[in-house]
């Protein structure tokens, strides 16, 4: 009964910490936004700088129809939020958030996490697929060329981190680092590599082909309105935390750093990390599918393939 | 991928008349099936096609230009443009109006180069009926046309960005652009569709302080923001990965089609009216023409960034030898013309906006043809994007740099 | 130019774009909060034609001579002149409408008119869900340039 309990209260917060997480990115991504744009961003709603605005967002989409295009292909189209959101908690299940404090602190971690995003391309194809809309289709079709391409070099890029650590539990590769300092420093290639492939997992700019708006209008989610439309971006913003807590943990310390308690550093890093990656969305233009998909297999794999190599190599040497 | 399940209709083609909806979608069982006009390419038979209707309700349009799309996946097989959805008649409804009510009017065919058009129409009115304009009102319709084509290619700028994928360029371009709207407010008293010149001249003058306003403007553009325009966008790896190469059109392409501006200047032809045949005080001005090597979408970019530069040019020099004196010559309120035609033609910023006039001797046109350099170049466009991916035909579109209003008129 | 020249210019051109970008982020905003911050209108700006009213007698400028309307291209204006009980025409009109949905703010029907009688007010705020309300009569028009700031000139300056 208290397994269960344990479990439930763990599902409830981190349904809780993604809904305020995703406010707060929603607002912090507008404010970014605005003022690279030299605009003042949300600030109609009130709040402090507008932050109220993700709230009433909130409250609007869930006011509206939840509209059902005619030839939707029924259950796809109603479960491919839900489905979004699946691998968008489950995530959540391994971050080494403290120094102690993890959900569940697998001894595969890392397997853990990439094996339980690539779920997301299920989600988009169903999206993509159940619209019964080309343009649906079209960024489904992106979205599933691009996911399966990058998954790869994403994977191989903090294998050189597992090699230094020698293991694939997160909090022990957290803990290393606190030994050996940032793998930062010594797997630069890699986080590279890591991160150019997560904004790719993320379809941000400039990877944002599955959503690219002046190609394919909006991509996998065109039909989607209202709440289920919010689903998706929960998750998008989700993952965009997910992702970046990830490449925190693995090459910036995660929870390692002095005075403060590990959580606010964990938090901050990861907060930074997402800074950076609003940054590059509204600095750069999109690539191209072909570019993509060049990019990530004649560059970002022979460059993590050799980073593994390399590391390897040195280890042994050492 | 999608296409091994058989999910698209066999055969579609040119003049499929189906909407968004796929034909024999498991889902839907009550999916139309698009109705072939009977005239499909032989070539299609039995590829897995798709078309899809871009426009003209779309995000990058420019307007509301619907494309019809055949696509092979990501390429595009086939792609035939679809005008008219801005039609308003304006060249009948101009056989009705006097002279100098179609001067306004003609601002609303290109309504990014609204002084251009002014000129157009003005020229052509003023040579059938022989006023001879003041020479500061020659300059100041430089200097206005000058000005309008750099806000022109500001606009460019940032919607091609946008096509491309970045925003930030798009709200940098209108930073800028709002100075100059500032400006032309205070000059014309409108922030787009001016109504500034008359038909003999200019509406009003322009003060000094104006004049000294706009030279902060243009040092503020030249010295700021047009470096920055260049690192933020045209210098960026990824833009020139997209745009160097794509939507090629070679000169002999580009003259058979009618292009004019910076498509055709794009391919290499130091074709500019503004230097082939001055008109105003062109020819008393020194500007260069910049031409490009390769006709793709990033040389005719480049030509509208550099002519920018041109453009401030110009209107330094302009600035430097304005004339002092009226900017309006006496002309009698009911402006008749003697009988006969003319064709005028200025250097718009999208290419030569030509206004073919044909007098009765009346104070009304007999005709007015309103040639629209947009209208040659949407023609290219399946020129350019056959056989590139749906970004790139989104990429080529944009660098036509496309004003549906004049398209259309 | 080899693989290395490639990624090192690709990744000097793109810390380029985002130099520009977080230095645009640390200066200040240059939209305007635009309901409760208007941008001043420039002198001159024109939005819509007005009638004038003589300061001293309170009557309309008006002599409804129809210049205005005869110039106006998309005629959009409309006179009747007054008209007395004995059937004289009276100088001053009995209605002016003016069409502002047909209206493109040429600022041809002020430079017709020899009495200095219209002039272009600085309003802009004029939308109506009906196309109708967008016809305005002569005292609509009348109060239009009295609660319209003074620009008097430039756009409207007399040639």
């Amino acid at each position: 009964m208290n397994i269960l309990l344990a479990a439930a209260l763990k599902v409830v917060g981190v349904l809780v910490f993604v809904m305020a997480n995703a406010f707060m990115l929603i607002w912090l991504e507008r404010k970014v936004s605005g003022y690279i744009q030299r605009r003042y961003g949300p600030l109609r709603v009130g709040g402090p700088a507008g932050i109220y605005q993700s709230a009433a967002d909130i409250l609007k989409l869930l006011a509206k129809e939840d509209f059902m295009p005619g030839g939707a292909d029924r259950w796809l189209w109603l479960l491919a939020p839900v489905v979004s959101m699946v691998p968008a908690v489950l995530v959540y299940l391994v971050l080494p958030i403290g120094r102690t404090f993890t959900l569940q602190d697998l001894g595969v971690g890392l397997v853990f996490f990439s094996s339980v995003t690539s779920f997301t391309l299920l989600a988009i194809f169903m999206a993509g697929w159940g619209s019964n809309n080309k343009y649906s289709l079209l960024g489904a079709m992106r979205a599933g060329a691009q996911l399966f391409s990058y998954e790869v070099p994403l994977i191989l890029s903090t294998i050189g981190v597992v090699l230094i650590a020698g293991s694939l539990r997160l909090q022990t590769i957290v803990a290393a680092q606190t030994q050996h300092g940032w793998f930062f420093f010594e797997q630069i290639v890699g986080f590279i590599v890591f991160f150019i492939a997560s904004i790719a997992e993320l379809n941000r700019t400039p990877f944002d082909l599955a959503e690219g708006e002046s190609e394919i209008i909006a991509g996998y989610h065109t039909e989607y309105s209202g709440m289920r439309w919010a689903m998706f971006m929960l998750a998008e913003y989700s993952n965009l935390f997910t992702s970046s807590a990830l490449g925190v943990a693995l090459f910036f310390g995660g929870w390692h750093g002095p005075w403060l308690p590990g959580w606010v550093w964990f938090l901050l890093k990861t907060y930074i990390v997402v800074f950076v990656g609003m940054w590059i969305r509204w600095t750069l233009p999109r690539i191209r599918i072909d570019q993509l998909l060049d990019l990530g297999w004649k560059f970002l794999l022979p460059v993590s393939v050799a980073n593994i190599l390399g590391t390897a190599l040195v280890l042994m040497v050492r | 991928m999608a296409d091994d399940r058989g999910a698209f209709p066999q055969a579609p083609a040119r003049g499929v008349r189906s909407g968004a909806a796929m034909a024999g979608h498991p889902g839907t069982g009550s999916a139309p099936e698009p109705v072939l006009d009977g005239d499909a390419p032989p070539e299609d038979v039995g590829r897995r096609l798709m078309t899809v209707n871009v426009g003209p309700q779309h995000p990058s349009t420019h307007g509301v230009l619907r494309l019809i799309v055949t696509l092979d996946g990501e390429t595009v097989v086939r792609v035939v443009p679809d005008i008219g959805y801005l039609h308003r008649n304006f060249e009948k409804i101009v056989e009705g109006w006097a002279y100098p009510g179609i001067v306004p009017f003609s601002d609303r065919n290109d309504y990014l180069s609204a002084i251009n058009n002014e000129i157009a129409v003005c020229l052509a009115v003023e040579r059938l009926a022989d006023i001879e304009i003041p020479p500061r009102a020659s300059y100041l319709r430089v200097l206005f046309s000058e000005l309008q084509r750099i806000l022109s290619h500001l606009l460019f700028y940032g919607t091609f960005g946008m096509d491309l994928g970045a925003f930030s360029p798009f709200m940098y371009a209108f930073r800028e652009r709002e100075v100059a709207y500032t400006l032309m407010e205070k000059a014309t008293g409108a922030r787009m569709l001016y109504g500034y010149n008359r038909i003999g001249g200019l509406r009003n003058d322009v003060g000094d302080e104006w004049l000294r306003e706009l030279e902060g403007f243009l040092d503020y553009v030249e010295g700021q923001a047009w470096p920055e325009y260049m690192g933020l966008l045209i210098d960026n790896e990824i833009y020139r990965a997209r745009t160097i190469g794509v939507g090629r059109i070679t000169q002999e392409q580009a003259i058979a089609w009618g292009a004019s501006g910076p498509m055709l200047r794009a391919t290499g032809i130091p074709w500019d009216l503004r230097k082939t045949a001055p008109y105003l005080c062109y020819d008393r001005l020194e500007f260069d023409v910049p031409v490009g090597k390769n006709g793709d979408t990033y040389d005719s970019a480049m030509v509208r960034m550099l002519e920018i530069k041109e453009s401030i040019r110009i209107i330094r020099q302009v600035l430097r030898a304005l004339p002092s004196g009226p900017v309006l010559a006496k002309v009698r309120p009911t402006v008749r013309t003697k009988p006969g035609d003319y064709y005028s033609r200025v250097e718009s910023p999208r290419g030569e906006v030509g206004v073919f006039l044909v007098s009765d001797g009346g104070h009304k046109p007999y005709r007015l043809k309103w040639r629209a350099p947009s209208f040659c170049h949407l023609q290219m466009v399946p020129l350019m994007c056959e056989g590139w991916k749906i970004a790139d035909m989104i990429a080529a579109v944009g660098s036509l740099d496309v004003v549906m209003g004049e398209v259309d008129r | 130019m080899g693989l290395f020249d490639r990624v090192w210019n690709a990744a000097k051109s793109m810390a380029v774009g985002h130099a520009i970008t977080i230095r645009e982020m640390f200066h200040r905003p240059v939209t305007v909060r635009y309901p409760e911050e208007k941008p001043p209108f420039e002198r001159g700006s024109r939005s819509v034609p007005v009638l004038k009213v003589n300061e001293a007698t309170g009557l309309l400028n008006c002599v409804a001579c129809g210049l205005c309307e005869r110039s106006c291209p998309p005629s959009c204006i409309e006179i009747v002149q007054a008209v007395d009980a004995a059937g004289k025409k009276k100088p001053w009109p009995e209605t002016f409408e003016l069409d502002l949905s047909h209206c493109m703010v040429c600022n041809l029907c002020i430079e017709a008119c020899p009495f200095d009688a219209l002039e272009m007010a600085d309003v802009v705020e004029l939308s109506s869900y009906q196309v109708q309300d967008l016809i305005f009569s002569k005292d609509q028009l009348t109060e239009l340039w009295k609660t319209s700031k003074a620009l008097r000139v430039a756009g409207g300056e007399r040639i």
